[in-house]
């Protein structure tokens, strides 16, 4: 009788663990988890690389992914919205480009008490126990820039230098101003004139980098920080007709930016690797839902391109997008 | 040495089934999993092939109508009267195929000749020459060139990445070999290509003849190093599938140009999902290998183990009581089992019958012992009556010594009776009253006797020599060394059914210790019959009920009962 309820129990047991892992499996094969990339816009080249990118890593990875941002890139709150629908559509990861250093944080904050990893991308923010950054090593891109502006102005006496960027607040672009900022210091015949802040539209852009040089005719190199900035800064130099005298350094593939580049009115850009950028942040977000742990912070290259190299066979692979 | 441990039949059977299900099943899952294995990667390998050969097609079929438009737009450029006509029909060829991006026609130096597009652009200020590589184009003068993938800057602010696929010909308008290319818009090719998955995180790509990547989904990770294909290995790899260690790899080269088609596949895929379905399907089959095994367990339990545990219990329940046990034979279902239980029925049946032949035997035995024993004559008596005879006779005391001789005679006579065991009461009364007489003479004055008979059980029948022995003993042990004169009382009477005789003395009487040691022991000096042969003999005859019960108290007497069932005359044979 004693063998006879042995016999049972492990019948019982074998029954249970078959139950247990038939449904983990089921669970397990029909989806890996729930990522949602949170970028700071929606309409620029940067942005769908960048989501292109997440895409690639998403299918490799038999993730959900959703990828939204706000229409402004300064548009803080709708960012924070943004974030919080992911924490209460219950997600595993958030990948997030934060608009704001500091007023992005309460909502991250909430994301990560309520048990959601995140990985911040490309702009970092007030919050210390994110998972990783990954992204543009925006100091050493700033300071690449500052490079640029020495090479390209190199038969100057002396470089006056107008700097446009886009939101005082945000990290990625406080980081390169800092970094830039840092090499023109070392630089004995370079001043950095004065520094503009630009929203992320081109008439904006464009008129607040057109004041920059008319009211300060000196300038003879101009930098703008992020797409739009750049954007703005080739406009300005274009429509006040001043691409001989005047040097544009810039960031981002921007197809317009890139004409420019090509026509004279810009002369160097720094191009990131957004592709990489979401490819990297998907694939790691996989790595944490598998229970790893992931590198803090993994950088992306960047590629110094002018008007010599933009059209070499590799450079075109980054420069010139697909879509 | 070994040691084996003592187990139960059940707990082998269960061992045995258990191990040899879960024998098989291991087996089998291994066996399986090995083939089967084997079988998907296969299976794997064959849809690598099969999706790296529709992308070929697709690709091809891309390439194949643009080198039809192309040799249509050669004719139109041989046949047009004037560039006008040209310009119109290389526009309108733009502008109705979707992918095709822009049509040119170059000089023999590679001077742009004339061009049309979608929207009319305007080839822009300082645009490059986009005649990319003349000594590619110049080489292939016969035939087709494609080229790679390339980012197309003819027009302002457009950087879309095409494919130019050109030919020579001979053009009457301009009197020339002409170039006539069409850059095909890639993008459509590359988004074919992205969404080509093998497997769950299988891909595709195109690299050309030298190995260098034409193409790939993630080509902005490969440039920057963060992802590496092994071009070189692969470009070395001759078309079909190769299953390597962790990868399928499927080449294919294009007919319609140098290209040829990468499928990379992961072999982990196919494998986990292998284990995966191997680890369910092993522990589907412990289930269902433990439930036969239950079955098995309770078929077995039921055939075997029960039977031989009722066969046990039931032997040893025998071996307690062998003679009040039953036992009645299975109806196994196992033939063995049922000739077992058969056997030992009859073998229960057997033995009984054995032992109880045995008792009777020793009955019998007892009985043959006793008479032997009850035919003996204390030849001591024997001698001291011929004595005190002879001492009469030289008397001359003739009166006592014919007294004593006819005594005597009934003594002998009574005491043989032609050999039966049983005699009335009054026979065995006379018998002990003979002897009463003779010892009378022996012990002169030394006691006196007397007889209380229920006369009506005169006629019942007794055990010959019930009386005398306890005469004798009351006689040697109790009276004979008394100072006064003792007195022997001889009473028979009935109690219900049963009759008593008393034999009762005013001798020295025994303590309890003796009175036991009487009854226990048999008479050693073997001189006729003892108070134990008596006694097991009425037991013997009539049942533990009966027999003898001595009372006696140390200066007061002995008492001695004989309990005997009362039988009539001629029915003494029953006993």
């Amino acid at each position: 009788m004693n063998i006879k309820k042995i016999l049972i129990s492990l019948f019982v047991l074998c029954f249970a663990i078959v139950c247990f892992i038939g449904c983990t499996h089921t669970t397990t094969k029909s989806a890996h988890g729930k990522v949602a990339v949170i970028t700071k816009g929606s309409d620029s080249d940067f942005w769908s690389d960048l989501k292109s990118g997440a895409v690639s890593a998403a299918t490799e990875y038999n993730l959900e992914l959703t990828v939204e941002g706000p229409d402004n890139e300064s548009d803080c709150e709708a960012q924070n919205k943004l974030i919080r629908n992911a924490v209460s559509r219950k997600v595993d990861v958030i990948v997030l480009s934060a608009i704001d250093y500091n007023n992005t944080a309460p909502a991250v904050q909430e994301a990560v008490d309520s048990g959601i990893k995140v990985i911040m991308i490309d702009s970092n923010v007030n919050v210390k126990n994110t998972q990783s950054f990954i992204g543009t090593n925006n100091i050493q891109a700033g300071k690449k820039a500052g490079e640029a502006v020495e090479k390209l102005c190199k038969d100057k006496e002396k470089i006056y230098i107008g700097v446009v960027s886009s939101g005082e607040n945000t990290e990625n672009n406080n980081e390169r101003q800092q970094g830039f900022a840092d090499y023109i210091g070392t630089l004995e015949n370079a001043e950095i004139v004065k520094t503009v802040y630009v929203s992320s539209d081109q008439d904006n852009a464009t008129a607040e980098a057109k004041r920059l040089l008319t009211e300060n005719p000196e300038i003879n190199a101009v930098i703008g920080f992020n797409e739009w900035a750049t954007l703005g800064v080739g406009m300005a130099i274009s429509e006040l007709d001043l691409a001989d005298n005047v040097c544009g350094v810039g960031f981002d593939s921007n197809v317009k930016c890139v004409g420019m580049l090509e026509t004279g009115e810009i002369d160097t850009l720094i191009v990131q690797n957004p592709f990489a950028i979401g490819y990297l942040a998907v694939s790691n977000a996989a790595t944490l839902m598998s229970g790893k742990s992931i590198e803090p912070s993994i950088e992306t290259s960047v590629y110094v391109v002018d008007r010599s190299n933009m059209f070499n066979k590799d450079v075109q692979k980054v420069l010139f997008s697909f879509e | 040495m070994f040691k084996y441990k003592k187990t139960k039949l059940s707990g082998l059977i269960i061992a045995v089934v258990v191990c040899g299900t879960l024998f098989s099943v291991v087996a089998s899952t291994v066996f399986f999993g090995m083939f089967h294995q084997r079988l998907m990667i296969n299976s794997a390998a064959v849809s690598s092939k099969q999706t790296v050969s529709q992308a070929d097609i697709a690709v091809s079929g891309y390439m194949s109508s643009i080198k039809k438009k192309l040799n249509s737009l050669c004719a139109e450029a041989n046949s047009c009267a004037s560039e006008a006509e040209l310009q119109s029909v290389l526009s309108t060829s733009a502008r109705l195929e979707d992918d095709i991006y822009s049509v040119m026609i170059y000089d023999e130096r590679g001077r742009l000749l004339l061009y049309g597009n979608e929207s009319d652009d305007k080839v822009k200020d300082g645009a490059r020459d986009m005649l990319l590589d003349k000594s590619e184009l110049v080489s292939a003068s016969s035939g087709f060139t494609v080229t790679d993938p390339h980012v197309n800057s003819m027009y302002k602010d457009k950087y879309p990445w095409v494919v130019t696929i050109a030919r020579q010909e001979y053009s009457s308008l301009f009197k020339q070999q002409v170039y006539v290319a069409i850059d095909y818009k890639f993008s459509q090719i590359a988004t074919y290509i992205d969404n080509i998955s093998i497997g769950q995180r299988g891909y595709c790509y195109i690299i050309n003849s030298k190995g260098d990547v034409i193409y790939h989904p993630q080509q902005q990770m490969l440039f920057s190093g963060i992802k590496s294909e092994s071009t070189d290995k692969i470009s070395n790899m001759t078309d079909g599938t190769h299953i390597e260690k962790d990868n399928i790899y499927c080449l294919m080269s294009m007919s319609e140009c140098n290209w040829r088609i990468v499928g990379v596949s992961y072999n982990d895929e196919v494998t986990r999902s292998v284990r995966d379905q191997l680890l369910l399907g092993f522990l589907f089959a412990l289930l269902f290998s433990l439930l036969i095994s239950l079955v098995i367990y309770w078929i077995l339990s039921k055939a075997v183990t029960r039977p031989v545990r009722r066969l046990v219990a039931s032997m040893q329940e025998f071996e307690k009581q062998a003679e009040a046990f039953e036992y009645k034979a299975d109806m196994s279902n196992v033939v063995e089992f049922q000739t077992l239980s058969a056997s030992f029925e009859h073998m229960v049946g057997m033995i009984q019958s054995l032992m109880e032949r045995v008792h009777n035997e020793e009955i019998i035995l007892r009985k043959t012992e006793l008479k032997a024993l009850q035919a003996q004559i204390n030849p001591h008596f024997l001698y001291n009556t011929l004595d005190s005879i002879q001492w009469m006779c030289e008397q001359d005391n003739s009166k006592d010594a014919v007294k004593m001789v006819g005594a005597l005679a009934k003594l002998f006579r009574i005491s043989i009776s032609h050999g039966n065991e049983f005699i009335t009461i009054g026979d065995e009364l006379k018998h002990a009253e003979s002897y009463l007489i003779i010892q009378s003479y022996r012990y002169k004055n030394q006691f006196t006797y007397s007889f209380d008979v229920d006369e009506n059980l005169l006629n019942c029948m007794c055990n010959k020599i019930t009386v005398q022995p306890f005469i004798e003993n009351a006689i040697y042990h109790g009276l004979d060394r008394m100072v006064d004169e003792g007195e022997i009382k001889i009473t028979v009477k009935r109690d219900g059914d049963d009759i008593l005789i008393i034999i009762a003395d005013n001798g020295l009487g025994m303590t309890e210790e003796q009175c036991k040691k009487v009854l226990e022991k048999g008479r050693s000096d073997s001189k006729g019959i003892g108070v134990k042969n008596v006694d097991d003999r009425l037991k013997i005859y009539f049942g533990e009920h009966y027999g003898i019960k001595i009372e006696s108290e140390l200066d007061v007497g002995t008492t001695v009962t004989v309990r005997i069932p009362m039988i009539e005359k001629g029915h003494e044979n029953e006993y």
